[in-house]
């Protein structure tokens, strides 16, 4: 099929009317669910469960449970925290910086990557706050007031990663809500239900879709994305600090800050592509999410992925030029030492296999942009297993080396936190419009009507 | 109202119907200005019993218990000051008093508040000067062991019951008397015995029971070097040896820094050599040695060779020394008969590299008269011989000591003595056997069937503080004193005698081993007993001891000084070394060459013959060669391995003749092939929580068919299948692996030279250095102004050349610090908490490697990564530069740990108390055990080296408290303080004079990871080795 590149495609594939577009994404709200749902809801609840029960084990006798040790003091914990935060960069990637650059395709998947976005870091969040000795001392990361005149330690990276990842938090929060308006009031106003009715009317904050109502609603919009762009770059540029700042080979580097941004955008469009294929599916919105602005995602996976692995070659060439013989051997270590299978396991899925999106077909083949899809993920999960697991097992004193296994509650806190993940995934779904009603509208090729065209309006 | 008429009528007021109308009772009330009641005269009896105060005070009492009912608090116990203070007793202030340990080890012990919590060695002492062993240090664990017996048991089939003292000293006085009537023999098994006192009551105990036999047995005993002494000599071998006199030590197969008896005044006497001031002064060791052991790991040249070969060797070396020696002719006879062991043939058949051995030909020719051999104990008696022919001819014995001997009083039962007793008890002629504090049941070869044959005997007793294999079978289980609850005399050399006195009393109801025989020899009343040998040791020394003293103060003055001090000076007679026989080396037969392997038993640095298996302590020490804890282990070769398919941790069996073992490998680096290395002293089976079921007992090897009683010939192995994880301190690396080696030396953790080296080019460890990072005036460029240090900056210097890598620092740090015990597969995780730990490095190929050893411990930072990255700020800079840790304030990210460089963070994974043995450390006596100046870390909290704080905070002070200006002169640290080498140097470095500047500014001091710019305050003084340059 030949694309005329010199025309932007229409993001929504076919004619559909406003209200075929409102019942098409209001659909899954309005009927109740089916047995595959539960069964769905089912499983992910039983991986959450799991995990549940691994943090309490943790929590009754202590992080002994997990496989950590000295020198590797962090396991599975801060691979999962920074695997999650990444995943979380996608969201905001799309609602904010694809916004301001009128990426008119994102309209589709931005409600969705949002909610990926709140998800996710709801799930990293649980990482930092308790992988520590004391849980139930946890807040003491937070500088709050108290009478026993303590504070906390503005240089440590962990203290700035408190604010980052609360202020991207809240940010990503808000922003998802004020998109949420408009469709809250359409919801509203198509409910017989008088309890949905009830709670759509109050989350609607009395939108009446006036004019006046639009034109603050998009100043605000734009201003909350001019607010979350930074964000975007300087959450992941400073969870990357908690490596950099430190004096471990493997961690000392300055890279780090724009090697994880592309990472995390990286695995965070694999993570909304992996998701919304199912979506689009499942709810019948292959014209709304369609094959164009999947392969679209997937260009963006070659870019970054590309970032990633010219990341990877210039951390090597960096620790042979730097002539600083621990920093070599960190890396070579990652390559060929006790870990290298990790190592191959990063590069081949994060490196390697998304090169194939160059050719056409597998970028817009349902089946191969999926696997690659979920390759990268888990590319990009052992990309943080390698840097804070191999460089801490093997750093300066040969004689504190050691080798880190996992336990069988590292394993459950991970699938608890995919548990976690899916089962709000699968409850957002049916709760609240996966794909922007309002700004999908605003799409239509119809949607700023001109005399030249004929309105069929609906 | 008519008067009222009269008034105002139109201004009136009024306030009710009732009042306008004017009605009478209206008219009543307004003529009282208050209500009723009000005015009323104050009458207490009408008024409530409840004030209000009272009710206030109800109130909130009654808020005050609610509140209290709902709490969980639970009496911790009293605080409460002495009401009837005991003298020389203030609270928060140690005492320290002077004893002996059972070993004969003169100690100081600490206590508080009456119990004691530290054991260091008595520094006046004359072999100790202030250093004990590990097992010693680690008594205090077995004095507070929950485990221990605590009253009289006696055994009915198996089922122990607890019974009166009384009632067993009565039934076992008249067994007794029965078996002497009947003339049956009473056996007592006991240790070598080595107090004059107790011999003496032993000699008592046979007169009044004259059929008693004394046994006496070590596991770790030195027979093959006795009767090679008795043939070379026609004496006991006594001599103690001046490790500080020969300019050259050659060792054969003898760990004399490490396993060897008399270790710590070896090392102290060794390392008085290794003076970095007085260099051209070093001495050389040479060790000869099939295992790798820690003097082996110290010694300037290490061949390796199979102890089978090294007879011959010896041999060959006499050939050499005889060769063009001016003796010649009065030692013709002897040229002739070695003339045929030739060096270069051995070299070349053995693998063993001819340069070195050369190079030891040449070494001993230019220090003739000032070498001294000495050969291990697990060497046969055969090489005894040679090598005291050796040290004849090339005039090493002129470095035993002839003025100060040791002292035996009883000497190790032969095993033809052993197995008659065993005949006599399966012939029923034996009426009793009393175990005085010993364990044949697991000692003893299994040869002898001691298990089986004590079942004949109708009385069998154990004297012993736990319960263990033997205690299990015997009817009368009587518990006894430990060390630190008795009364004693010890006397090793014949030039003093140590004093034990009770810092504690009984724990339990025990009573001291020696009193039970006393009262069995005249039974006393039992509120007697507790005096009873105070009072039978007191009057020896009144009437034996004082008046050899020629003492000018009365015997009670004399007693307590003695108590005091711990010992008193003997004067000692001179004792001259018998000429040696020649006749001795006719004996000697070259054992022929052998394919098969060769079994090595070998001694342990912490349990030692299993006796002390219960302490959590020793068992998580790590080997220093190997770092390997709670376990034994088949060390063998890397070729051997290779050649059998062996991989670390594979079990195999390892059988001699009828007995066979099961156990890990360990790859050995540096062994030498076709021989396989098994400690002694674990696999324990009844020995407490701790102790049961760590590693395999390789006693049951033992048997009289050996080479020695150690070392044994035609060994087969078989690969099992099975494998087993070693709990290793540090990861093994294939040493060949070129990825990973020699990066200690890359990265300049381990910084070494040769001697000659050093006296050609003082400073060659800096030359040549080159740091672009290095500011003007030789500090590291920085942005930011140094913090400074005004008063008092804490340092510590380790000296590599004294540090032999013993691991005493360890458990002495373990013990001040309250360090907890994690277990086997916490260690195998990675976990252990020592604060201290000694690292071991190889060099070279892993046939024949170089090991170097390293204590490292936290290096207290001036730029401390671990500081600025911890998010609660738990962990600060003191502004006398000392990294700290708040425990209180750790909520545990273990990010500190993660940015150490040194990795010398330690995090409580668990409570470890609670989590270790099922709270075994948790239980109420070994609280008791904890150093009351540390905080107990629990569970999620980080912790280190503190360069012991609570040391430095009480000299702080005592200084405050007399005026004085602190300077830190007295403070030692733990570590400091056991070191038997004094290597380790700590104090202040802002005073010129201290110790710790001078070696800092010393041209061999180095910091590890210098590059990184933490500023370490650790300095290591580099190993200089006394080799041949070919050696290198």
């Amino acid at each position: 099929m030949a694309i005329d590149y010199t025309q932007e495609a229409p993001v929504v594939e076919g004619k559909y009317s406003f209200k075929e577009i409102s019942e098409i994404i209001s659909k899954p709200m309005e009927v109740f669910p089916d047995k595959k749902y539960f069964i769905a809801l089912g499983i992910s609840l039983a991986m959450f469960g799991i995990g549940i029960f691994c943090w309490i084990l943790t929590f009754v006798y202590g992080v002994g449970k997990w496989g950590s040790n000295v020198p590797v003091g962090w396991g599975f914990d801060i691979t999962n925290f920074v695997f999650w935060i990444g995943i979380g960069h996608a969201g905001t990637l799309i609602s904010a910086i694809l916004f301001l650059f009128r990426q008119r395709w994102r309209t589709g998947i931005a409600r969705f990557a949002e909610a990926m976005t709140i998800f996710a870091v709801i799930n990293a969040a649980v990482f930092p706050l308790f992988h520590v000795g004391r849980p139930w001392l946890g807040y003491w990361l937070f500088p709050y007031p108290n009478n026993y005149e303590l504070w906390v330690n503005f240089t440590s990276p962990l203290i700035w990663d408190v604010f980052a990842v609360s202020t991207y938090f809240i940010v990503s929060l808000v922003f998802w809500y004020i998109g949420l308006i408009p469709d809250f009031a359409s919801l509203r106003d198509r409910t017989k239900n008088k309890i949905k009715k009830v709670i759509y009317s109050i989350f609607s904050l009395g939108w009446r879709f006036s004019h006046r109502h639009w034109h603050n609603y998009e100043m605000i919009y734009l201003i909350l994305a001019g607010f979350a762009t930074p964000l975007v770059l300087s959450v992941h540029t400073i969870v990357s600090f908690d490596f950099a700042v430190s004096v471990i080979p493997g961690w000392h580097t300055t890279i780090f800050p724009p090697y994880f941004v592309a990472g995390a955008v990286f695995s965070g469009f694999a993570m909304v592509q992996n998701v919304l294929i199912f979506i689009r599916k499942i709810f019948n919105m292959e014209h709304i999410i369609t094959i164009d602005t999947l392969e679209k995602m997937n260009k963006i996976i070659i870019v970054t992925g590309s970032m990633v692995g010219y990341a990877y070659g210039m951390e090597f060439f960096i620790a042979w030029y730097s002539g600083n013989p621990p920093e070599l051997f960190a890396f070579l270590n990652r390559a060929f030492g006790d870990y290298s299978w990790a190592y191959w396991i990063m590069v081949s899925c994060n490196v390697i296999f998304p090169q194939l999106f160059w050719i056409k077909k597998i970028r817009r083949h349902i089946v191969f942009m999926f696997i690659i899809g979920v390759l990268v993920n888990v590319g990009m999960w052992f990309e943080r297993f390698v840097i804070v697991v191999t460089s801490l097992s093997r750093d300066f004193l040969p004689s504190s080396w050691d080798y880190f296994t996992p336990t069988l509650v590292d394993l459950g806190i991970l699938l608890g936190s995919f548990g976690l993940f899916f089962t709000l995934i699968i409850l957002f779904t049916k709760t609240l419009p996966v794909v922007s009603i309002a700004e999908v509208k605003a799409v239509l090729d119809y949607a700023q009507p001109s005399h030249h065209e004929e309105v069929k309006n609906g | 109202m008519k008067n009222n008429d009269n008034s105002q009528q139109v201004t009136r007021h009024w306030i009710s119907v009732d009042d306008f109308e004017n009605n009478p009772k209206v008219i009543e009330k307004k003529k009282k200005e208050f209500v009723e009641g009000v005015t009323d005269e104050f009458n207490i009896s009408t008024l409530s019993l409840l004030s209000r105060r009272k009710f206030l005070a109800l109130v909130s009492a009654s808020a005050a218990f609610a509140a209290t009912a709902c709490t969980d608090y639970k009496d911790k116990g009293e605080i409460i000051a002495y009401n009837k203070k005991p003298e020389d007793v203030t609270i928060g202030k140690a005492n320290f008093y002077a004893s002996t340990y059972n070993d004969g080890s003169g100690i100081l012990v600490k206590t508080r508040e009456g119990r004691p919590i530290k054991i260091d060695g008595n520094p006046e002492h004359p072999i100790n000067q202030g250093k004990v062993p590990n097992y010693v240090q680690s008594a205090i664990l077995d004095l507070y062991n929950p485990e221990r017996i605590k009253a009289p048991q006696i055994n009915f089939n198996g089922t122990l019951i607890e019974t009166q003292w009384e009632i067993a000293d009565k039934e076992i006085i008249e067994q007794l008397n029965n078996a002497v009537k009947q003339n049956k023999e009473i056996a007592i098994l006991s240790h070598p015995i080595i107090s004059p006192t107790t011999n003496k009551l032993i000699n008592e105990f046979i007169a009044k029971f004259p059929t008693i036999r004394l046994y006496t047995y070590n596991l770790f005993d030195d027979i093959a070097r006795q009767n090679a002494w008795q043939k070379c000599y026609g004496t006991d071998f006594n001599n103690s040896i001046q490790w500080d006199k020969p300019k050259m030590i050659i060792a054969l197969e003898a760990d004399i820094l490490g396993t060897e008896n008399n270790a710590i005044e070896n090392i102290r006497l060794f390392t008085k050599r290794r003076d970095i001031e007085n260099p051209k002064d070093f001495n050389k060791l040479y060790a000869i040695e099939g295992n790798f052991t820690l003097t082996g790991a110290n010694a300037d040249v290490r061949i390796r060779m199979n102890p089978i070969y090294q007879l011959g060797f010896v041999l060959g070396l006499i050939n050499e020394v005889l060769k063009d020696n001016p003796a010649i002719d009065y030692w013709f006879d002897i040229k002739e008969k070695v003339k045929n062991y030739n060096l270069t043939d051995l070299a070349n058949t053995y693998n063993i590299p001819v340069q070195k051995i050369n190079n030891l030909i040449k070494d001993l020719k230019n220090n003739r008269g000032s070498s001294f051999f000495y050969a291990g104990v697990s060497l046969p008696e055969e090489t005894q011989i040679a090598v005291n022919l050796l040290n004849e001819i090339i005039g090493g014995t002129k470095f035993y000591k002839t003025d100060d001997v040791n002292i035996t009083f009883t000497r190790y039962s032969n095993s033809i003595e052993l197995k008659s007793l065993m005949v006599r008890m399966q012939n029923n002629q034996v009426g009793a056997v009393i175990h005085f504090d010993t364990n044949p049941v697991y000692h003893i070869s299994p040869e002898y069937e001691y298990a089986k044959s004590i079942d004949k005997v109708p009385l069998k007793i154990s004297l012993t503080v736990n319960e263990n294999e033997t205690s299990k079978l015997c009817k009368y289980i009587l518990p006894i004193n430990h060390s630190l609850e008795s009364w004693n005399d010890f006397q090793l050399r014949s030039s003093y005698i140590s004093l034990q006195q009770p810092v504690i009393s009984p724990l339990y109801n025990t009573r001291q081993k020696e009193a039970i025989l006393l009262n069995w020899i005249k039974p006393q009343e039992s509120e007697k007993i507790f005096e009873l040998y105070h009072k039978y040791l007191k009057s020896r020394w009144e009437n034996e001891v004082y008046p050899q003293t020629a003492q000018e103060v009365d015997f009670q003055k004399f007693w307590y000084a003695s108590l005091h001090d711990g010992f008193i000076k003997m004067n000692s007679q001179r004792i001259e070394k018998p000429a040696f026989n020649r006749e001795a080396l006719k004996l000697i037969n070259i054992t022929s060459k052998t394919d098969n392997f060769t079994l090595q038993l070998c001694d342990n640095l912490s349990i030692k013959d299993g006796r002390y298996s219960n302490n959590g302590w020793l068992q998580e020490l790590p080997d220093p060669i190997t770092n390997i804890t709670w376990d034994n282990y088949a060390s063998i070769s890397p070729n051997s391995a290779r050649s059998l398919g062996l991989k670390n941790n594979d079990v195999i069996k390892v059988s001699n003749d009828n007995s066979s073992i099961e156990l890990p490998v360990l790859i050995q680096p540096g062994m030498a092939d076709s021989l396989i290395c098994v400690k002694l002293g674990y696999g324990r089976t009844v020995a407490g929580t701790i102790g049961s079921n760590n590693g395999t007992n390789a006693n049951v090897l033992i048997n009289s068919k050996g080479l020695s009683k150690f070392l044994y010939n035609d060994i087969s192995i078989e690969k099992t299948g099975k494998v087993n994880k070693l709990a290793s301190t540090q990861e093994h690396h294939a040493l060949d692996d070129e990825f990973v080696k020699d990066k200690h030396l890359e990265r300049g953790i381990i910084k070494e030279g040769t001697l000659k080296q050093y006296i050609g080019e003082p400073d060659f460890l800096r030359k040549g250095e080159h740091h672009s990072y290095l500011g003007p005036d030789g500090m590291p460029l920085s942005i930011t102004k140094d913090f400074e240090y005004p008063e008092v900056k804490w340092a510590m210097a380790v000296d590599l050349n004294k540090c032999v890598g013993c691991g005493l620092c360890i458990t002495a740090c373990n013990v001040e610090n309250n360090v907890p015990v994690v277990g086997k597969d916490q260690v195998t995780r990675g976990r252990e908490m020592q604060w201290i730990r000694i690292d071991r490095y190889y060099t070279g190929t892993p046939e024949d490697p170089i090991a170097s050893v390293q204590p490292i411990l936290c290096q207290h930072c001036d730029n401390a990564p671990c500081e600025n990255v911890c998010p609660v700020v738990a962990t600060t800079h003191s502004p006398d530069g000392l990294n700290q840790m708040i425990y209180n304030r750790c909520v545990g990210t273990r990010y500190c740990a993660n940015n150490c460089p040194y990795k010398v963070r330690r995090f409580n994974f668990y409570d470890y108390r609670d989590f270790f043995a099922n709270g075994f450390y948790y239980k109420d006596s070994l609280k008791l055990a904890h150093n009351p100046e540390v905080t107990v870390r629990s569970r999620g909290v980080m912790e280190k080296c503190t360069f012991c704080i609570q040391r430095i905070m009480e000299g702080r002070q005592e200084a405050k408290n007399e005026g004085k200006i602190f300077n830190g002169k007295d403070i030692k640290t733990a570590c400091q303080e056991a070191c038997p080498a004094d290597a380790i140097v700590f104090g202040n470095l802002n005073d010129p004079e201290s110790g710790v500047s001078k070696l800092r500014k010393h041209k061999l001091g180095y910091h590890i990871l210098d590059m990184l710019n933490v500023r370490p305050n650790v300095t290591y003084i580099a190993k200089l080795r006394n080799t041949n340059s070919e050696d290198v």
